[in-house]
């Protein structure tokens, strides 16, 4: 059973986890965050038409980075689940260029684009946990299932519309309604 | 700050890491200048990292754990303790070789007053990427695509059809938003654009320029 400091109930204990990582090397915490995150960066790429072998092997790669880029975790900035979508998604760029690093979307580069701070505009992480969770409730369930198909599967139009059995203009009518409502609604629930 | 902007699902497929390469330094370029479509993107990551919560998750392969945790010990570094600087480097500055970390191809004039230079993106497949650099009061000929243009302006102005487009605005054109565009003020207009399928001139300027613009 693990102990009370690896128990994972809410996004901020598993941001607790990552900074133990990054500032202790903290092999427990570690294992926590594996437990926790690699079975379902699995699961997401399995969804996304990648083998079983090939995103067990991306799941471990997705931990390995963890472990290796902890220190530029910051929880003031994203939540913990948001960096690790964001870990999962440059190693399905990687294997989709073919090991060809994407620059733009690679985590060292973003540091090059570093933004100034306008705090009109950009949330706190916890900020926008809040209102990010609010506007998914808004949506309806087929916009959530298109959502859920385009954007973080990153399914292929085509994919959806067989998986759906809709027509292909539908689906590509409905993926851009739905991202323009959750635009939408990110902009309203201030 | 931006007034256009590129569409929510250009941006969603950016944030899922879907939108081809050359596209992404489009996108990437806007953002570096575009505050609310930074925060729109952080949105989408969000509610990625969400749904990577909810998901029903998969079992790992028996001993997997362990084998990383084994590897652990080859990763000799430590945690880069300058994780986050805070420095701030334009998108564009004239004498840059590179844009964003991708090599730039020399100018080439390709009419008068219009320059145009190759974006080194290795991907294959996605769109052709280049700058173009035209002169104050240049009319580009009137011109639609068998793709789509995303354009993002680094600096200067145009205006066409949609509006006046000046630095850090972007251009997300379908193939049927045909256009003419005219630089805008008196600087030259430097523009960043990835480009898919073929580009059509209309008109016997363009009929001419078109051997040239082929790139």
């Amino acid at each position: 059973m693990p102990t009370a400091a690896y128990t994972i109930t809410c996004s901020a204990d598993l941001a607790r986890l990552i900074e133990a990582v990054a500032a202790e090397r903290d092999r427990e915490a570690f294992t926590a965050l594996f437990d926790y995150f690699a079975p379902r960066i699995k699961a997401v790429l399995m969804r996304s038409n990648t083998s079983p072998a090939a995103a067990e092997e991306l799941a471990q790669d997705a931990m390995l980075t963890v472990w290796r880029k902890a220190a530029q975790f910051d929880r003031t900035r994203a939540s913990a689940s948001a960096w690790i979508f964001t870990i999962a998604r440059h190693l399905r760029i990687d294997v989709a260029r073919r090991e060809q690093r994407s620059k733009v979307l690679d985590l060292e580069s973003t540091e090059f684009l570093e933004p100034p701070p306008q705090p009109d505009e950009e949330l706190d992480a916890g900020e926008r946990e809040q209102r990010v969770r609010a506007a998914l409730s808004h949506l309806t369930d087929d916009q959530i299932k298109i959502v859920r198909r385009s954007f973080f599967e990153g399914k292929a139009h085509g994919d959806i519309a067989r998986e759906l059995e809709l027509p292909l203009g539908t689906v590509k009518s409905r993926i851009r309604l739905a991202m323009n409502r959750l635009r939408d609604l990110l902009g309203e629930l201030t | 700050m931006s007034r256009h902007h590129p569409k929510s699902t250009t941006l969603a497929e950016f944030a899922a890491g879907t939108l081809d390469e050359g596209r992404s330094l489009v996108v990437a370029s806007h953002l570096a200048m575009c505050g609310k479509c930074r925060e729109y993107v952080s949105a989408l990551e969000e509610a990625g990292g969400q749904m990577l919560a909810e998901i029903a998750p998969v079992a790992m392969a028996p001993g997997a754990a362990a084998h990383v945790m084994s590897l652990l010990d080859r990763e000799t570094d430590a945690p880069s303790v300058q994780a986050r600087k805070q420095s701030v480097m334009p998108v564009w500055q004239p004498e840059q070789k590179t844009l964003l970390g991708y090599e730039l191809g020399p100018w080439r004039r390709v009419a008068p007053g219009l320059r145009h230079r190759v974006v080194k993106v290795p991907s294959e497949g996605g769109a052709r990427v280049f700058m173009l650099k035209a002169a104050p009061g240049l009319k580009i000929p009137g011109h639609n695509h068998t793709g789509t243009e995303l354009t993002c302006v680094l600096s200067g102005a145009f205006i066409h059809e949609g509006g006046r487009y000046a630095a850090g605005d972007c251009d997300d054109a379908d193939h049927d938003d045909g256009h003419s565009p005219v630089i805008d003020g008196d600087e030259e207009c430097i523009c960043l654009v990835a480009m898919q399928g073929e580009f059509k001139l209309s008109g016997l300027i363009g009929r001419l320029m078109q051997p040239f613009v082929r790139i």
